[in-house]
């Protein structure tokens, strides 16, 4: 496979730079930018009735009784309804997993508050509302579980009551952590992460449909990975699968939100079946916050040691995650945190090490695995404890962390939980942020006084982002999706065009950019006359989807395999025509040439498809169009990686954090399309810095969420984000195709903890250490206020 | 339904429509118009944003009725526009957008700042971007394309437009309309579907944590087992609470009952019942209540704590009472907390007060039985008002 | 989030709206430009039998300065104050200030008679315009009277509108040329409500202070004379005479429990008297 390995970028072509490397601006724009683009709730089907939800309002209770005026008893279905439809069960293989059965449809109990009770169905949205409005609920309250350390006490109320308790999963890991515990410093902190919601500017939508003619059941729905909701659906309407047919439309942000199966899904599904009308759901922003899915919420009790000089001897852990009420499809409820475990050691050198950690149930919506995963939260519980070593040791945060990354000579290498690091240069990455935040103008400007009394402070934190991991480390989960070969397929058109089909999904990443960037690469077909056609199983190869930081590597290396192919098929009918040996021939610029002669890829593809008559006898009849499986030579992942340093300015008396300068050293390893990359950085960022400052889901003490509007759920808007400055590294990886690794994701791991670290550096003089995220104001004014009282104690 | 007509995209559109229905929703629904996206529907992502009468507006809280005789302009009207082609273009170039689903709504409100700023410095630029959100970009791109169409048309000599060229006061989208509405006579939902039957009362009336509680303490000139037994009389108990009323015959140890708080424009009616326990021994008791509000769909509970503690030798008693609460549901939700918080502690305060009257045998102060409404916190801010004033005075005589 | 269904009446004058309002009972909700009332409609927290479309009546969308005070009409917006369609006597102060409320697309619609009908404590028009010494003409079908915006608004999102009565303007003293302006609020974003809210009028010729703390979600803290927080007597040298101990003492009694609320509410303060000093 000639392309493989750390192939790099082909000589400029003719034109403008199309190929992998190029900074191409995105064939998707102009829909999106004439209000073109379409999104579920743009489709329009004749009789289409709108959908609305009676959720609960209490986060435990027993469903004494549903009541439902006589009037509305054809347009309001409950659980009873739903005979034969099966709960939807996200099982893992890890051993102890406590299974739960999300209802589609509330049965017996509510777990959570906005958990669906009874579908209503109307002419519109404000008239299945108005029904809804009128259906009575009468409840039992339970007491509530809303607080994942109190969950694990005995006596505690039970999620689910036949667990005997409110643990999904415990894991461990241990690797001779008793030999670290006579280091000479010992750091211990207990540190944790708001609960947020992904808020995507568009939530879920779905509309359903049945198609008589095909007999197949349609599902328009907002989704990431298209192919597992069909699973799921036919797991839960045991309806084959060959009879449901998901399409996936324009899609306004996923981020991990728009990877899981609904609920509501299951429900439409079933009733346009049940009703024969198309029926319609969209989700609003208060459902959206309170109902669908939460995320992040971890809490780490955590010690590590040191020698004197700053280097690590182990760290020993206690993570707990609050998975919510049940474990969602298809990642399931310990995904989160049996991760960190295995990721926490991040890219450091250390000889011991132990984790333990508990996925915990409660009355609470369920979880998904946001933009970065665990990583946000293992970040940010790492890079702390990396700076209170400093502060113990009286060394910079910088060099500690240069006397423990991995080095590049060590590549590729193992770290303690065995995650296998392809390639990189993290001591490189950290020296370059430091050198561009330049840490000892900082350090000047600290000694000296601000003029409106703010506390200036500089803060770092690196990562590694595992990505487009694959069968190997599914396996091992368990999970009800194991990513196996992504496919494409690949099909040139009569008229020299090419058509892609692939069963990721793009929903902002560029992908039908980039994927024709790839296919120009191997093709030389121009950019614009490759159409790139996802989100639709009729249309696509099976694939798990877009998650994880995979499409490039996978779907991108899928593309090139076929789009290899095809090349090598048409480089023989090529031949044939110039009437050269085939192995004369190469292909380039979209044309197949021989040492003094050409012929145009269209050509060649005329003959196939309208002129037969010219083909060899021999040609392969698989002709101008592939559907290839790719996987990397390893598929462990990717490891891409970033160092960040930031500096901010505290107001200690408002407690407002500003963000003056924010660097960003980033190594994805070949990059298709630069700029395309950058945007994914940039974006990650603001939802980095909006886990480290604003977005907050509180719930009280009854397991109600307090943050059911944009009003109160803080995204961070232009003003509230900062530009970076961005900086590039290129280690390609090993085994991937032209040597690219997943980034998709990385942008938003590492901000909280850079911010964290920049906000305790300036407060340090003040005795102050935020171990919570987000800094709110609020919460910095309490600090410094505590920090004050703890010096004066009189006062 | 009402009969409205307005000017979409500068083709005149008339079109009978629900009172209820918003301008986004008009345009999406009834003219297919799908480029205007909805984020969150209470106007703070500005997916929405859309030209009216040639200012930006939010469509999801401005309702179509509204707009009767004004110029609608939606993104898919701003096809020819230059600015926003000149936006276009720069969004395209500084990769200003991912998903796309913000970008109407961005454009709309970008297009705004290009008419009007002067310099395209990054911070007006920022704020002035503010009310529309990108979940995708952090805003690099925009910021950048923004702040490069101004540059280059501020070079090009097109002046800044002072206020967008709007000349005229008010709303936009107000005053264009030639006559009042009038409903059309067409059948829309307009008649609010029937309430929903009260849940059955109660059965089991649990005991629970109040998630909020205030204290109050007061003393009346009545020996305490006059004023235990005035406290045995739930309906008298009841009288004192502002906003409660009884819908059924009390019990010595039940009680049904419906309070209605009301905060600022929004109101609600609990309704349910209450457990009594007294104990003469230690002249002590309680009362534990639920009830619910079905339109809010928001629950509470309630629990009033008093304990008697005889003062001056028996011929007067000290009243110490706690008023404890937990809210659920939409209520405990949307309200900020602090203003649920001032409520409740106005309950609080006005029950001890009214006690504390009605012990003493003021009947008039007694807010009598019925429906009236437990009105804000009016007078806690009077007493708000009189303690601050009262601080200031002393503060003035030092 | 839809609204719950009503009626809606668009009458094409005050006394048509006044008469309607009287006829209504209390069961109609006026709307103006709807920023405040459509979330709360949306979400179904409000729903009222009938609206009453004010946002068209001219009556309403007028300023215009009378002798040393400028008359604003109840639904000129806040962007309308923003742009300089209407006059300013407030050297730009009320400029600003409705240039920093919620976002451009809402002040397009937003009004301000609205805005202190609504009476959140968060708003910005409730402590600017108590700070400004703003009075409101309220109409109703009985009659016109006047009340100072600090005893218009009695509480958290509660004013001493009487059912069947309108704001009909509101009335801005002009600021003497020796008066010195100060507004700070605590957002934690732009267009958040906010947390914070300090506005001052001071004078130091006259020796006068006028201080308001807002968002204690309730009314806002009034202090008409506020000479008790700087040692008790205004001069040119207000800000280093600022007492930050008589403000959180202040706002003790005023019920702040928490003293982080405090520490933050006596710190915009203090950043409000610094603009006002540099002003």
């Amino acid at each position: 496979m000639s392309h493989a390995e750390g192939h790099l970028p082909s000589d400029a072509t003719a034109g403008i730079a199309q190929g992998v490397g190029a900074r191409l601006t995105r064939k998707e724009d102009d829909r999106f930018m004439r209000g073109r683009g379409q999104y579920v709730a743009d489709i329009r089907i004749a009789g289409l009735q709108d959908i609305a939800f009676v959720r609960s309002p209490l986060a435990h209770a027993r469903i004494r009784g549903i009541h439902v005026l006589e009037r509305f008893r054809d347009v309001v279905f409950t659980a009873a309804d739903l005979t034969g439809v099966k709960p939807i069960r996200a099982v893992s293989g890890l051993p102890g997993f406590k299974i739960s059965e999300q209802p589609v449809l509330a049965t017996g109990k509510v777990r959570h508050v906005g958990e669906l009770v009874a579908m209503c169905v109307a002419p519109s949205r404000a008239e299945a509302e108005d029904i809804a409005a009128s259906v009575t609920l009468d409840l039992e309250e339970l007491p509530a579980v809303y607080d994942m350390l109190g969950a694990r006490d005995a006596g505690t109320a039970l999620v689910h009551e036949h667990w005997g308790d409110n643990v999904f999963l415990e894991s461990a890991f241990e690797v001779d952590i008793t030999r670290a515990f006579d280091a000479p410093i010992k750091v211990t902190r207990e540190i944790s992460t708001a609960r947020q919601c992904m808020s995507p500017l568009e939530g879920r939508g779905v509309v359903a449909t049945f198609d008589h003619r095909l007999d197949q059941l349609t599902l328009y729905t907002g989704a990431q990975m298209p192919h597992i909701v069909r699973n799921g659906l036919s797991d839960c309407l045991d309806i084959e699968q060959g009879r449901i047919r998901i399409v996936s439309p324009d899609i306004g942000g996923g981020f991990g939100h728009k990877g899981i199966l609904l609920p509501e899904e299951v429900c439409l599904a079933w009733l346009t079946m049940r009703k024969g009308c198309a029926v319609r759901w969209i989700e609003d922003r208060r459902e959206h916050l309170t109902a669908s899915a939460n995320c992040r919420e971890h809490h780490y009790r955590i010690t590590v040691y040191a020698d004197r000089d700053g280097r690590l001897r182990g760290i020993d852990c206690e993570a707990t995650v609050d998975s919510g009420a049940y474990s969602s499809y298809p990642f399931s409820a310990c995904l989160e945190a049996a991760q960190v475990a295995s990721i926490l050691p991040g890219p450091y050198r250390m000889p011991a090490y132990r984790c333990r950690t508990f996925s915990v149930a409660t009355n609470k919506c369920p979880i998904l695995p946001y933009r970065g995963v665990a990583r946000t939260g293992v970040c940010f519980a790492l890079e702390i404890m990396l700076d209170a070593v400093a502060v113990a040791a009286g060394i910079e945060p910088g060099e500690v962390r240069l006397r423990n990354l991995v080095s590049p000579d060590e590549m590729p290498f193992d770290n303690i939980t065995r995650k296998h690091f392809d390639s990189g240069d993290y001591p490189q990455a950290m020296r370059r942020a430091l050198a561009a935040i330049d840490i000892a103008s900082v350090r000047a400007r600290q000694r000296t006084r601000e003029a409106d009394g703010r506390l200036i402070g500089v803060g770092l934190s690196i990562y590694c982002e595992q990505a487009a991991h694959g069968t190997s480390v599914y396996a091992g989960w368990g999970i009800p999706m194991v990513p196996g070969h992504e496919q494409a397929n690949a099909r040139m058109t009569p008229d020299g065009g090419l058509e892609i089909r692939v069963g990721v999904h793009s929903h902002g990443q560029g992908l039908e950019t980039t994927l024709a960037q790839i296919a120009y690469e191997i093709l030389g077909i121009e950019t614009n006359k490759v159409r790139v056609v996802h989100g639709d199983t009729a249309l696509t190869p099976y694939s798990t989807g877009t998650w994880g930081s995979r499409s490039m590597v996978m779907a991108g290396g899928a593309v090139a395999t076929a789009c290899i192919e095809i090349g090598e098929r048409a480089k023989r009918i090529g031949a044939k025509l110039l009437q050269l040996d085939p192995a004369m021939v190469t292909l380039r610029d979209g044309r197949v040439c021989g040492p003094n002669s050409s012929i145009a890829l269209a050509e060649v593809a005329h003959t196939w498809y309208r002129r037969p008559q010219d083909l060899p006898p021999d040609v392969d009849p698989g002709g101008l169009e592939s559907t290839s499986g790719y996987k990397p030579q390893r598929d462990s992942g990717t490891f891409s990686y970033a160092a960040h340093a930031v500096t901010v300015a505290v107001d200690p008396d408002l407690g407002e954090v500003e963000i003056l300068d924010y660097v960003i050293v980033e190594d994805g390893g070949v990059l298709v399309n630069p700029m395309i990359v950058d945007g994914q950085i940039y974006g990650g960022l603001a939802q980095g810095i909006g886990t480290a400052l604003y977005e907050e889901m509180p719930f009280d003490s009854a397991g109600q969420p307090l943050a059911t509007t944009l009003a109160d759920y803080l995204l961070p808007g232009p003003a509230e984000v900062p530009e970076p400055r961005l900086d590039h590294m290129e280690t390609p990886s090993p085994y991937t195709m032209f040597g690219v690794k997943g980034i998709g994701e990385g942008g938003a791991i590492a901000p909280p903890a850079a911010i964290a670290n920049a906000v305790n550096d300036a407060l340090r003089p003040l005795g102050v250490e935020l171990l919570h995220s987000p800094m709110s104001p609020r919460r910095i004014v309490e600090a410094v206020l505590a920090a004050r009282r703890a010096e004066r104690p009189a006062a | 339904m009402t009969m409205i007509g307005l000017t979409v995209n500068a083709r005149p559109v008339e079109a009978s429509v629900e009172p209820r229905t918003h301008l986004a929703d008009f345009l999406r629904d009834n003219l297919d118009l799908t480029g205007t996206h909805l984020g969150c529907e209470h106007g703070v992502c500005g997916a929405c944003t859309l030209l009216i009468d040639g200012m930006p507006a939010r469509s999801c809280i401005t309702y179509a009725v509204a707009c009767d005789g004004a110029k609608v302009t939606t993104i898919e009207g701003l096809d020819d526009d230059e600015i926003t082609a000149e936006l276009r273009a720069a969004f395209t170039r500084e990769h200003a957008l991912q998903c796309g689903y913000c970008t109407p709504g961005m454009l709309i409100s970008a297009r705004d700042l290009v008419l009007r700023l002067a310099e395209p410095d990054e911070r007006s630029v920022r704020a002035g971007l503010s009310g529309n959100l990108c979940r995708c970009t952090g805003y690099v791109g925009i910021v950048r394309a923004v702040r490069a169409v101004i540059e280059q048309r501020r070079r090009r000599g097109i002046a800044p437009v002072a206020g967008g060229g709007r000349q005229t006061l008010g709303p936009v989208g107000s005053g264009n309309a030639t006559n009042s509405a009038q409903p059309d006579g067409a059948r829309g939902t307009t008649a609010k579907p029937e309430a929903p039957q009260p849940m059955s009362g109660a059965s089991a009336i649990p005991d629970f944590t109040p998630a909020k509680t205030f204290g109050e303490t007061f003393t009346v000139p009545y020996p305490p087992d006059k004023v235990f037994d005035m406290l045995g009389d739930v309906r008298q108990v009841a009288a004192c609470l502002p906003g409660a009323s009884l819908t059924d015959m009390p019990t010595p140890e039940r009680v049904e009952g419906a309070i209605r708080v009301k905060l600022g424009p929004i109101s609600a009616d609990f309704r349910g019942a209450a457990r009594i326990e007294r104990d003469v021994d230690t002249l002590s008791g309680r009362i534990v209540g639920i009830g619910s509000d079905q339109r809010s769909r928001s629950s509470t509970q309630g629990e009033i704590r008093y304990r008697l503690v005889p003062s001056e030798q028996g011929a007067a008693t000290r009243v110490e009472l706690s008023i404890g609460y937990s809210l659920k549901g939409m209520l405990a939700q949307i309200a900020r907390d602090g203003l649920v918080r001032d409520l409740a502690a106005r309950l609080t305060a006005d029950f001890a007060r009214n006690l504390d009257r009605h012990l003493s045998g003021d009947q008039t102060a007694v807010i009598t039985e019925g429906r009236q409404e437990l009105n804000g916190m009016t007078m806690l801010i009077d007493i708000l008002r009189k303690r601050v004033s009262t601080a200031i005075r002393r503060f003035l005589a030092r | 989030m839809k609204a719950a269904a009503f009626a809606y009446e668009r009458p094409t004058d005050l006394s048509a709206t006044l008469a309607l309002m009287a006829r209504a009972n209390g069961t109609a909700k006026l709307i103006a430009g709807g920023q405040s009332l459509g979330p709360m409609l949306n979400l179904r927290l409000v729903e009222p039998d009938l609206i009453i479309d004010i946002s068209g009546l001219s009556e309403l969308k007028w300023a215009d300065r009378r002798g040393d005070e400028l008359v604003i009409g109840a639904c000129v917006t806040h962007g309308d104050i923003e742009d300089g369609r209407i006059p300013d006597v407030t050297r730009g102060a009320m400029q600003r200030v409705a240039g920093a409320i919620a976002y451009r697309a809402v002040r397009n619609r937003g009004t301000i008679g609205g805005s202190l009908s609504h009476a959140d404590p968060a708003a910005d028009w409730v402590s600017a315009l108590s700070a400004l010494r703003a009075q409101v003409a309220l109409r109703s079908a009985a009659g016109a009277r006047d009340l100072p915006v600090e005893r218009f608004v009695t509480g958290a999102l509660e004013s001493a509108l009487r059912p069947g009565e309108i704001v009909e303007a509101v009335r801005v003293p002009a600021m003497a040329a020796s008066a010195r302006w100060g507004y700070v609020k605590a957002c934690r974003k732009i267009g958040e409500f906010a947390h914070a809210i300090a506005a001052v009028l001071i004078d130091p010729e006259q020796a006068t202070a006028r201080v308001v703390i807002g968002a204690v979600e309730a009314a806002p803290i009034v202090l008409a004379d506020a000479a008790a927080l700087f040692g008790g007597r205004i001069t040119g040298d207000f800000e280093r005479q600022f007492d930050a101990r008589v403000a959180d003492a202040i706002l003790t009694k005023a019920g702040l429990a928490n003293a982080a609320d405090r520490h933050i509410h006596v710190a915009v303060l203090r950043r409000a008297i610094g603009e006002a000093a540099s002003a």
